[in-house]
C-alpha cells in the first residue's frame, strides 16, 4: 500500500511557476528527503504536502484517501519548522502538548503525553522552562516532539538542521534518523545540504527549477546520476564537454571511451563527468586509454584525502587520492590523468549543472570541478 | 571623556528643562495658603485632603475623568483591534483605507475636530452628555491602539500560525491561542495610552463637554479664572504619577524601544 | 398627473418585493466577521470622518442676528476671514493676521523644539537598550503632560510676581539692564515693563511654551530612524578616519533628512491647533486662529459657520502640510 502520493502537482505565483508537474510516491514507513538548491521549489512542495499551500493543479492522496482540499488542520501531519516555530508564551509542556489542549484532551493526559515526548527526544526535566531558556539544539528538540505529539500520519521537516552549528548537526542527523525509524513514521525532509540528504534518507528526490531530476537511493544518486544537475548537485565532479563519436566522446584531440559505450548520435554535444575520487594521477609516461598528460598546479591534503589540480589539454582536472598513497607529485610536475572507462557518465550538453560557472566558447575552461561549497566545511 | 561628558550634559539640562514646569507644578501643591506660590510657603499636604476629600467638585472631576478615560480606551480597542486584525490579514484596500480614516482625529489638529464633534453631538441631542465626550475621545485617541496592535500582529512570526495550523488549529483557534497571546502586551499598551491621553486631553473635552459636566483637566481649566491654586497641582501629580506608572510599566513588560519604532535586531 | 406617482410607487414595490429576500439572504451570507467589520465602518464614518465634513458644510452656512444659523451656500464666511466682513468696501486684515500668527507661533515652535530634540535623540539612541527603555518613559510621561499642566507651570515660572523676573530682580540683574540700557530694548521687544522684564504676555513665551509641548513628540518622532541607523555604518567611518562631527555630517544627517522633514511638518500641524498657551501667554492682539475659532463657536462671538470656516482654513492647511509630510515618507521608503 503506497503512502502518501503526489499527482500532477503544480504551484504557480502569478507567472512564476514554482513547481511543475511532479509526480512523486512518498512509501509508507520511509524518509524521503527533497534535496535541491534554494529557490527550486521543495519548501513550496513541502508546504503543498502539510496543506499550508494550495497546489494551482493536482492532486494529493493518503493511503488511497484524496486530501487535496484537507486544510492543514484537519491533516494531522506533524511539522517542524526551520525556526522552530516554538510558542514564546507557553512553557516546553504547553508546546508540546498544544495539539492536544486545543483538541480538548484533559490536563493529566496532556502532561503525560508530554512527558513521554520529551523523555523521546532526550528532553525530560525541561517541562516547565521557558522557550527562551533554551539552546538551539535543546529548541530542535522540542520542536520534534511536538510535532509527533498528535500521533501523524505524515512527519515533515523543512531545513530542520539550518540553525544548528556544524557539530550539533551531525549528531542530530544520525539522532533523527533513528527515531524515525523506531517510530516507522512516513517522513519528508527538505534540505539543501546533500551530506545531510545521504545521511538520512531511505530515498533522495534531487530537485531543481520546480522539478525532480532524479528519484533513488542516496547510493544511486551518487553513483548513477541521472542528470548532469545531479552530478554537479551531489559531491563533486569534473566536467569535460565535447562531440559524441561512436560511441565515446571527442574532448579536443582526445577521444574518451566509456564501458559501456554511450548511444548519443555522432556529432552531438556530450559531457563527461567523471567524479575526482575515480580520476587516478600517475606517472608522465604512462600510457592507456583515457589518459591525458598535464601539469600539477596545486595540491592539498584534506585530512585521509589528497586533492591534486591538473591543467591538461582538456581543461583543469582534480584528482582526490588516498593521502596515504605512496606517489608523490610536485607543483609543476608533469603528469598523467586517466579517467577509468566505468566511472564516466556522460550527459547531452545542455549547460544544466549546479555549479554553472562555465561557459561554452571555445577559450573557455572546460571543467567545473567543485560544485557543493556548502559542503567544504561539513 | 569630553564628549561623553557634553552629552550627558546636554542630556542632562534637556531633562531639567522638560522637568522644571513639572516640578514647579507638583512642589507648589504643598502650599499651605490659597495662593500659588514657589517656592512653597509653609509647606503641607492639605491640599490632597482637599482633593480627595473635601472638595467634592475635584472628587466628581476625577470620577468623570476615570470613567471617560476607561470607556474610551476599551472602545478604542473594541474597535481598532479588528481594524489593525483586518489589515494584517488581508491587507485589501479597503482595509488600509479604513485604517487611516480611523487615524485621521488623530492626525489633524484636536480643535477642529472638536468644533466637528460639537455640531455631530448637538444634531442628534447628545452635546454635554457623558457617552458623547467618551465616543469623542474614542475616536481622537484611536490612533494609538491601531499602531500598537499593529507592531503587534507585525512582529508575531507566520511560521507560528502555520505551526499551530498543522498541530489541527482553526483559524479561531490560532486566533486565541496564538495571536491574542502574543499581542497582549501590545493591547494592553495602547489601552493605557489612551488612558493617559485621555486624562490629560483639554481641547476636545472643552467642547463637546459643553459644560455640563468637567474632567479634571477642564475643571483645572476652568478654575484658571480665579487663578491658580494649589489644590490643582494635586490634580497634575495624580496624572503625572498614573502616567509614570503606565510607561514605566509597559517598559518594564513590554518592548518599549520597539514600540516606540526602534530596529527589533539591535539588543544590548 | 397621479400616474406616473402611482407606476413609481407600484415599481418600488416591485424593488422591495425582489431585492427584499435577497438582502436578507445577503445578509445571512454573511459571516459574523463581515457584520462586526460593517458595524466598525459605520461607526468609523460617523464618529470619526463626519465631525470634519460637518464642519465643512456648517462653514457656507449663515448666522442669523438674535438666533443661531441656518444652511446656506455661500464664501461670505471665507471672505471675512482673508479681507473683513465689509470686503469690498474696505478691507480688515484682523483674521488674516490671526492666521499669519498661528502659521508663525507654529513654524518658530516645531523648529526650536526638533532643534533640540534631534541632539538629545541621536546621544539617547546610542545609549543601552535599558537607558533609551527609561529615557522613553520620561520623554513619554512628558509628552502625555496636558496643555493646561505645562501652562500651569510656564505660568508660574514666568509669572511677573514670583517667577523668573522676580528671580532677575533679586539676583539684581534687572537693575544692572536698567543701567546698563538694555531694559529698554527689551521693551522695544515686548519683554519688559517700565520697572522689570516680563514673559507674560510676550510672544517669546507663547513660542517656547508651544516648543516645549511639542519638544516630547519630536524625541519620539526622531527615535525611530535615528535608531535604525545601522551602527557598523558608523563605526565603518570611524575606521576610515571620521570624527564624531564628520560622521554627524557624512553619514547620519544624510541617513535622517527626510524624517526630521517629516517630523518637522507634522509637529507643525500639532501646533496650528494650539489653544491653551496662546491664551495665556499672547496678548490679544497677537493671537491666533484656535482662539477665535473658540470665541465664535462657544464664546462671546457665537457664529458657529464663521467658527468653522476659519476651522476648515487650518484644516485645509494641515490638510496639505501632511500630505507633504507623507509624500516624505513615501520618499524615504523607497530610498530605504
Amino acid at each position: 500500500m503506497p503512502g502518501l502520493v503526489l499527482a500532477g502537482i503544480k504551484k504557480t505565483y502569478g507567472p512564476v511557476t514554482a513547481v511543475d508537474n511532479i509526480d512523486l510516491t512518498f512509501p509508507k514507513g520511509k524518509l524521503t528527503a527533497l534535496l535541491g538548491p534554494s529557490g527550486c521549489g521543495k519548501t513550496t512542495l513541502l508546504r503543498m504536502i502539510a496543506g499550508l499551500e494550495d497546489p494551482s493543479r493536482g492532486t494529493i492522496s493518503l493511503d488511497g484517501d484524496d486530501i487535496t482540499e484537507k486544510p492543514a488542520n484537519k491533516r494531522k501531519f506533524g511539522m517542524v519548522f526551520q525556526s522552530f516555530a516554538l510558542f514564546p508564551h507557553m512553557s516546553v509542556a504547553e508546546n508540546v502538548a498544544y495539539s492536544l489542549a486545543i483538541a480538548g484532551v484533559d490536563k493529566a493526559t496532556r502532561r503525560a503525553r508530554a512527558e513521554e515526548l520529551l523523555d523521546l527526544v532526550k528532553m525530560a526535566g525541561f517541562e516547565d522552562r521557558r522557550i527562551g531558556q533554551l539552546s538551539g539544539g535543546q529548541r530542535q528538540r522540542v520542536a520534534i516532539a511536538r510535532a509527533l505529539a498528535q500521533k501523524p500520519d505524515v512527519f515533515l521537516l523543512d531545513e530542520p538542521m539550518s540553525a544548528l552549528d556544524a557539530q550539533l548537526r551531525e549528531a542530530m542527523q544520525v539522532e533523527l534518523r533513528l527515531l524515525q525509524q523506531k517510530l516507522d513514521i512516513t517522513t519528508i525532509v527538505v534540505t539543501h545540504d546533500q551530506r545531510e540528504a545521504m545521511t538520512m534518507a531511505d530515498q533522495i528526490v534531487v530537485m531543481s527549477n520546480g522539478r525532480y531530476e532524479q528519484v533513488g537511493s542516496p547510493s544511486e544518486i551518487y553513483h548513477r546520476p541521472a542528470t548532469a544537475f545531479v552530478a554537479s548537485f551531489i559531491g563533486k565532479a569534473n566536467f569535460l564537454k565535447g562531440k559524441a563519436k561512436d560511441g565515446g566522446v571527442d574532448v579536443g584531440e582526445f577521444h574518451f571511451r566509456p564501458e559501456p559505450a554511450a548511444s548519443f548520435l555522432n556529432g552531438s554535444a556530450v559531457q563527461i563527468a567523471c567524479r575526482p575520487e575515480n580520476v587516478t594521477i600517475g606517472a608522465a609516461d604512462e600510457t592507456g586509454p583515457n589518459r591525458v598528460s598535464g601539469t600539477v598546479t596545486f595540491l592539498r591534503d584534506i585530512g585521509p584525502t589528497r586533492e591534486i589540480y591538473v591543467e591538461t589539454p582538456v581543461g583543469s582536472v582534480i584528482s582526490e587520492m588516498p593521502a596515504s598513497t605512496e606517489l608523490v607529485f610536485a607543483k609543476g610536475e608533469t603528469v598523467s590523468a586517466e579517467f577509468p572507462a566505468h566511472a564516466l557518465r556522460l550527459f547531452p550538453d545542455t549547460g544544466d549543472t549546479a555549479g554553472a560557472s562555465h561557459g561554452s566558447g571555445a577559450g573557455d575552461r572546460k571543467v567545473t570541478a567543485v560544485s557543493d561549497k556548502r559542503d567544504v566545511a561539513a | 571623556m569630553i564628549k561623553a561628558a557634553f552629552k550627558q550634559g546636554f542630556m542632562v539640562l534637556c531633562a531639567i528643562y522638560v522637568a522644571l514646569p513639572i516640578m514647579v507644578v507638583c512642589l507648589s501643591a504643598l502650599n499651605g495658603g490659597r495662593s500659588m506660590l514657589f517656592p512653597p510657603e509653609d509647606p503641607t499636604l492639605g491640599r490632597f485632603l482637599d482633593f480627595f476629600v473635601n472638595e467634592p467638585v475635584w472628587l466628581n472631576s476625577l470620577e468623570n475623568s476615570v470613567i471617560i478615560a476607561l470607556s474610551a480606551a476599551t472602545l478604542a480597542i473594541l474597535i481598532t483591534w479588528p481594524i489593525a486584525y483586518d489589515q494584517w490579514k488581508k491587507d485589501t484596500k479597503f482595509s488600509k483605507v479604513l485604517a487611516s480614516l480611523a487615524g485621521l482625529p488623530f492626525a489633524l489638529p484636536p480643535i477642529v475636530f472638536g468644533v466637528g464633534l460639537s455640531f455631530l453631538w448637538t444634531f442628534i441631542g447628545g452635546l454635554g452628555h457623558m457617552f458623547t465626550g467618551i465616543l469623542s475621545h474614542t475616536a481622537l485617541l484611536a490612533a494609538l491602539p491601531l499602531v500598537t496592535i499593529s507592531i503587534g500582529l507585525q512582529s508575531i512570526d507566520r511560521a507560528h500560525l502555520d505551526a499551530a495550523a498543522t498541530m489541527g488549529a482553526s483559524e479561531g483557534t490560532i486566533l486565541r491561542t496564538i495571536i491574542l497571546p502574543q499581542t497582549l502586551s501590545y493591547t494592553l499598551s495602547g489601552f493605557f495610552f489612551v488612558v493617559v491621553l485621555s486624562f490629560h486631553e483639554f481641547i476636545v473635552m472643552f467642547f463637546v463637554s459643553a459644560s455640563s459636566y468637567a474632567t479634571v483637566t477642564l475643571q483645572i481649566f476652568n478654575s484658571l479664572r480665579n487663578g491658580f491654586t494649589p489644590t490643582m497641582a494635586v490634580g497634575a501629580i495624580t496624572f503625572l504619577i498614573v502616567s509614570l506608572i503606565v510607561f514605566s510599566l509597559t517598559a518594564r513588560f513590554g518592548d518599549l524601544p520597539r514600540l516606540m519604532g526602534a530596529d527589533q535586531a539591535r539588543k544590548d | 398627473m397621479s400616474y406616473p406617482a402611482v407606476s413609481g410607487d407600484i415599481e418600488v414595490d416591485r424593488e422591495a418585493g425582489k431585492g427584499g429576500p435577497a438582502f436578507a439572504a445577503y445578509i445571512r451570507g454573511l459571516g459574523p466577521a463581515n457584520i462586526i467589520m460593517g458595524v466598525i465602518t459605520a461607526v468609523i464614518l460617523f464618529v470619526f470622518v463626519a465631525p470634519f465634513l460637518l464642519v465643512i458644510v456648517v462653514s457656507f452656512g449663515e448666522k442669523i442676528e438674535g438666533a443661531s444659523w441656518v444652511w446656506g451656500f455661500d464664501f461670505s464666511n471665507y471672505i471675512r476671514v482673508f479681507v473683513g466682513v465689509d470686503w469690498p468696501n474696505s478691507v480688515t486684515l484682523l483674521y488674516a493676521l490671526k492666521l499669519y500668527y498661528t502659521l508663525a507661533y507654529a513654524v518658530l515652535g516645531s523648529l526650536i523644539a526638533v532643534g533640540f530634540a534631534f541632539p538629545f535623540t541621536y546621544f539617547m539612541t546610542q545609549g543601552s537598550r535599558r537607558s533609551q527603555a527609561m529615557w522613553l518613559v520620561f520623554v513619554l510621561a512628558s509628552l502625555s503632560m496636558s496643555e493646561v499642566f505645562v501652562v500651569m507651570g510656564w505660568d508660574i515660572l514666568l509669572s511677573n510676581r514670583s517667577g523668573l523676573p522676580a528671580l532677575l530682580k533679586a539676583v539684581g540683574i534687572t537693575s544692572w539692564l536698567k543701567d546698563t540700557g538694555w531694559l529698554a530694548v527689551l521693551r522695544d521687544w515686548d519683554l519688559a515693563s517700565p520697572r522689570n522684564v516680563k514673559f507674560k504676555t510676550s510672544q517669546l513665551a507663547t513660542v517656547l511654551t508651544m516648543a516645549y509641548l511639542v519638544w516630547p513628540y519630536a524625541v519620539i518622532l526622531l527615535f525611530a530612524p535615528l535608531s535604525r541607523i545601522d551602527r557598523s555604518m558608523i563605526e565603518a567611518a570611524r575606521t576610515m578616519g571620521a570624527g564624531s562631527l564628520t560622521v554627524l555630517r557624512t553619514i547620519v544627517l544624510p541617513a535622517v533628512r527626510l524624517p526630521v522633514l517629516g517630523s518637522l511638518l507634522l509637529l507643525f500641524v500639532y501646533l496650528l491647533g494650539t489653544y491653551v498657551s496662546v491664551t495665556y501667554f499672547a496678548a490679544p492682539a497677537h493671537q491666533t486662529l484656535p482662539v477665535s475659532i473658540y470665541e465664535s463657536i462657544r464664546g462671546a462671538t457665537l457664529n458657529a459657520p464663521f467658527g468653522a470656516a476659519q476651522a476648515v482654513i487650518l484644516l485645509i492647511t494641515a490638510g496639505i502640510f501632511i500630505g507633504f509630510s507623507l509624500m516624505l515618507a513615501r520618499l524615504a521608503e523607497r530610498k530605504a
